[in-house]
């Protein structure tokens, strides 16, 4: 089943504003948070996330349609209970691999990027993106090659929002340094309803798509 | 025996993804030296930059990478270095602690006129004139930006609102430093009792008429000093702590009272502060 | 009219006090206390001693540099002392006190009788005001004869002389327009050809109508080498950056000065002391000084010798020491207030205001209503420079063109949290050319 442009429109459109995986469907608040400070490392960040959602959707989505769904194994029911096992088993093995290379290519990044590196592994984003489309794009209509590269648009364009959540919620946040917050709202308290009034300020564009 | 074929499957990828993990590391491979973390550790983490270096993380890595000395963190003199030595394995011979001094006594500085713009020492001192609100072109103005950049909150203003340290919790980072604009503040080691609290530098009879306690070159110091240790310089008493011998005889001489034994003054202020928490 | 700057504000002039004030010679006072900083740069470097005889108009003391001007006695008599001063803007500063002889003797070769018909060349005229110690009288004082010698490779096909006086109350400018049209014009000829310019302007604000038909009917007689521009009533329309746009349509750009537009700008009050200084011999002695505001009871507008304190002409005015409250030397927007009324007149101060109601405001947090980025001249954001500067983050500034920013003051005048923006400014400013500092050292460290 091919599809037209308007629905590749309508899914870069959905994922970047109206379902932002951050903003909209709260998924990888962590990083959303911890990353936020600076506008470089959000930017960082988002790209990082953005390589391992795609990675991460291409790979398990060869494993899933390739392999659990293959009419040969489809006897054993794996893809019923056997995939958020081996997703997080993907998604950590991409992680350590992105680790082990900005460690050794961008250490500056890497430094900056802290504690949050390692925690894209359990960034909820990830195993989001390949899971909340999953049985749709597996359908048996779809073949094996479409049904990975609309899973892997999938991924880019859910990161892509990720980054751009990320990289406006720096923005604000770079701004709220000069601001004159109560003392028991500094720090968290504030970025928290920061974001609120972004996630907010997105749901304007529901009814786009 | 259905699930066999799970498990060899999952096994499978898991061993593919292990192997290219391996091979990744193996390419990619950085060596890290394990004391760079231990020296963080050691290190009081306070992230003053008084060492020179962009927190403690930055201070540790250059430690250990760079072989930068040992000696330069200020909040942690004494044991932390000795730690530090350890891990590095020097020898470490420890740091006399630093405290800030301020170099302005303040009493009897009186307003000129009134001043009502931005109440920092910095833009005070910017707008020119704004700065000598006070009749003393030198001295404390009293505003309180040495106070408000103390990580340690170790500064605090007098009745007659003049900046002073609280040494027991002065680590001696010199942050202050950099704040007051009229250059009061200055690192002294412990020992280093005596001082001139003074920074006029106006002929006599002028700084007479600016301050109650303002040095007027009267050399009264100068020829009391048994060691030649004290001169005055652009009419305000300096001390050569080389030659200083802290006899304290130019303390007593001082009709101004400004040149100071500090020690007797810190145990006082411990003594009123333990009071106070009492 | 033509096309003017972006922003501004419309400050109440309150020029109805003096306007009308012909100028009076000030009486000398007996003893004068020249300071040796009157400029930009470099303070001059005193050439006389104590107990010399000096001569009006005699060197006292030489430039100390190539940014500096030399000072001329304004008075014949007797050096008493060398001393020290404050200026306005209040560093100390090393002044010659000199006792007036009451002879009033221009020194051997000065003030000789003008001879309109002759020529000069450029590097006479240079010369000429370099020798007088001309700086620009507007306020700013920056020497002028560094502004006539550009580098070379900078052509300047435009002069303009500011006769805007866009500041309120002072009125030094006006007065020496309706009264003086011909050697500012004949100034502003020495100008144009210094740099063998094309054009010429004179800028003046159209609250200042008769001095507009003055001066464009002395330039018409004068067989019209120059353009008086009228230009509408706008603080900060007498802005050197500002100016250049409304005359010429061109723009300084950022961190650049008038002559990388091919402008240069001049005080209409430098163009008159240009002219005593080329025709007459007469180096810059004297200036016109606006004495006014509520605090005095009769504003006026005096011929008024360097070095005269302050306290002398305005006892002339009926200085009122109880009702005032703040006294400010220059214009209110950008002068500085001062507390000492023994001040010296010097060569920059084009006013004295004596304000009653100078209410001290605090300051509230930044509301963000944009009001200070619809005014600034400059097109920059003031508010953001006031947040940074607030929260001592200084160095943050660099990235918004802070440098850009010409203290002109209307951001802090129209703020409705009475926000003192310029203060912050200035400080951020020397914050971070001290930061520069520091790093040029150490990257010299490092060489």
């Amino acid at each position: 089943m091919e599809w037209t442009f308007t629905e590749y429109f309508a899914l870069m459109f959905g994922l970047i504003f109206t379902q932002n995986f951050v903003l909209s469907q709260f998924l990888g608040l962590c990083p959303f948070f911890g990353v936020s400070k600076k506008r470089d490392s959000a930017v960082g960040m988002g790209l990082a996330v953005i390589f391992v959602m795609t990675l991460a959707s291409v790979v398990t989505m060869l494993i899933y349609k390739g392999l659990f769904l293959n009419p040969s194994l489809e006897k054993y029911h794996m893809a019923e209970y056997l995939d958020i096992a081996s997703f997080i088993l993907v998604i950590a093995s991409l992680v350590q691999f992105v680790e082990i290379v900005l460690k050794k290519l961008a250490p500056a990044l890497y430094k900056s990027l802290g504690i949050f590196l390692p925690l894209i592994t359990t960034n909820c984003a990830v195993l989001g993106v390949t899971q909340i489309k999953l049985t749709e794009f597996a359908r048996p209509e779809y073949s094996l090659a479409q049904a990975v590269w609309l899973q892997s648009l999938y991924g880019i364009f859910g990161g892509i929002g990720f980054t751009l959540a990320l990289y406006l919620m720096a923005g604000v946040r770079e701004h709220l340094e000069t601001a004159m917050i109560p003392e028991s709202m500094k720090g968290m308290p504030i970025a928290v309803i920061s974001g609120c009034c972004m996630a907010l300020a997105f749901f304007g564009f529901q009814g786009f798509v | 025996m259905n699930i066999i074929v799970p498990v060899v499957i999952m096994a499978i990828i898991g061993g593919i993804l292990g192997l290219v993990l391996a091979i990744a590391s193996k390419k990619f491979f950085v060596k890290v030296d394990p004391r760079t973390d231990m020296v963080l550790e050691a290190l009081p983490g306070a992230n003053c930059g008084a060492c020179g270096f962009a927190g403690c993380a930055a201070y540790a890595e250059a430690i250990v990478e760079k072989g930068a000395p040992i000696d330069l963190c200020a909040p942690g003199a004494g044991g932390v270095v000795a730690a530090v030595a350890d891990i590095m394995g020097l020898s470490a011979n420890a740091k006399e602690p630093n405290f800030a001094i301020v170099r302005c006594d303040g009493d009897g500085v009186r307003p000129r006129f009134q001043y009502a713009g931005v109440q920092t020492c910095k833009a005070a001192t910017v707008m020119g004139l704004a700065g000598s609100f006070q009749d003393c072109p030198y001295g404390c103005l009293g505003l309180g930006s040495c106070v408000e950049v103390c990580p340690f909150g170790a500064i605090e203003l007098n009745e007659n609102n003049v900046a002073i340290i609280n040494e027991d919790v002065c680590a001696g980072c010199g942050k202050c430093i950099d704040a007051c604009p009229r250059n009061l503040i200055r690192l002294d080691p412990e020992s280093r009792v005596i001082v001139v609290r003074c920074n006029n530098k106006d002929k006599g009879a002028t700084a007479n008429k600016q301050c109650n306690h303002a040095c007027i070159a009267c050399g009264k110091c100068v020829r009391e000093c048994p060691f030649d240790a004290i001169h005055i310089e652009n009419n305000l008493a300096v001390i050569d702590y080389g030659k200083c011998k802290l006899c304290g005889k130019c303390v007593k001489v001082c009709p101004k009272h400004l040149i100071v034994n500090l020690r007797a003054e810190r145990k006082e202020r411990r003594e009123a502060r333990l009071k106070d928490e009492k | 009219m033509k096309k003017v700057f972006r922003g501004g504000v419309h400050p109440h002039d309150f020029k109805e006090l003096s306007k009308d004030c012909a100028i009076t010679d000030a009486p000398v006072p007996e003893e004068l206390v020249v300071p040796l900083q009157q400029h930009i740069g470099a303070p001059a470097k005193a050439c006389v001693a104590v107990g010399d005889e000096v001569k009006r108009g005699q060197v006292i003391a030489e430039p100390g540099g190539f940014v500096s001007a030399a000072i001329h006695s304004p008075v014949s008599g007797k050096v008493k002392k060398l001393d020290t001063t404050l200026h306005p803007m209040g560093m100390t500063c090393q002044a010659v006190v000199i006792t007036n002889d009451g002879e009033d003797q221009w020194a051997e070769g000065c003030n000789i009788e003008p001879d309109e018909s002759k020529e000069f060349t450029s590097e006479e005229i240079v010369a000429a005001v370099k020798w007088a110690g001309i700086v620009g009288m507007g306020g700013a004082t920056f020497p002028t004869h560094v502004k006539l010698s550009p580098p070379p490779e900078k052509k300047i096909d435009t002069v303009i002389l500011n006769g805007v006086e866009c500041e309120p109350y002072l009125t030094a400018d006006y007065r020496l327009m309706l009264e003086s049209p011909r050697t500012i014009c004949l100034g502003l000829k020495l100008l144009k050809k210094v740099f063998n310019a094309e054009n010429a302007y004179i800028g003046i604000e159209a609250n200042k109508p008769d001095a507009y038909e003055v001066i464009k009917m002395t330039l018409a007689e004068m067989g019209g080498f120059a353009e008086a521009v009228l230009l509408p009533v706008m603080y900060p329309q007498g802005a050197e950056k500002q100016l250049i746009y409304a005359c010429t349509q061109r723009e300084v750009p950022t961190g650049g000065l008038p002559m990388d537009a091919g402008a240069c700008v001049q005080n209409v009050g430098t163009a008159h002391a240009i002219y005593e200084a080329v025709y007459c011999k007469r180096p810059l002695t004297e200036r016109i000084t606006t004495v006014t505001g509520r605090g005095v009871s009769k504003p006026a507008n005096y011929r008024v010798r360097i070095g005269t304190p302050a306290k002398s002409i305005l006892e002339l005015s009926g200085f009122d020491e109880d009702k005032t409250q703040k006294l400010i030397y220059g214009g209110p927007m950008m002068g500085a207030a001062h507390f000492d009324i023994e001040l010296p007149v010097n060569k920059g101060m084009s006013g004295i205001v004596a304000m009653t109601d100078a209410k001290a405001f605090i300051h509230g947090p930044c509301i963000r209503c944009g009001r200070c980025v619809d005014v600034c001249p400059a097109g920059l954001i003031p508010s953001e420079y006031s947040i940074y500067g607030e929260k001592g983050m200084y160095l943050e500034t660099a990235g918004i063109d802070i440098m850009d920013c010409i203290e002109c003051g209307a951001c802090t005048y129209i703020c409705p949290a009475r926000r003192p923006i310029v203060q912050w400014i200035k400080v951020s400013k020397a914050e971070l050319a001290k930061e520069r500092a520091r790093a040029a050292a150490a990257a010299a460290d490092k060489k």
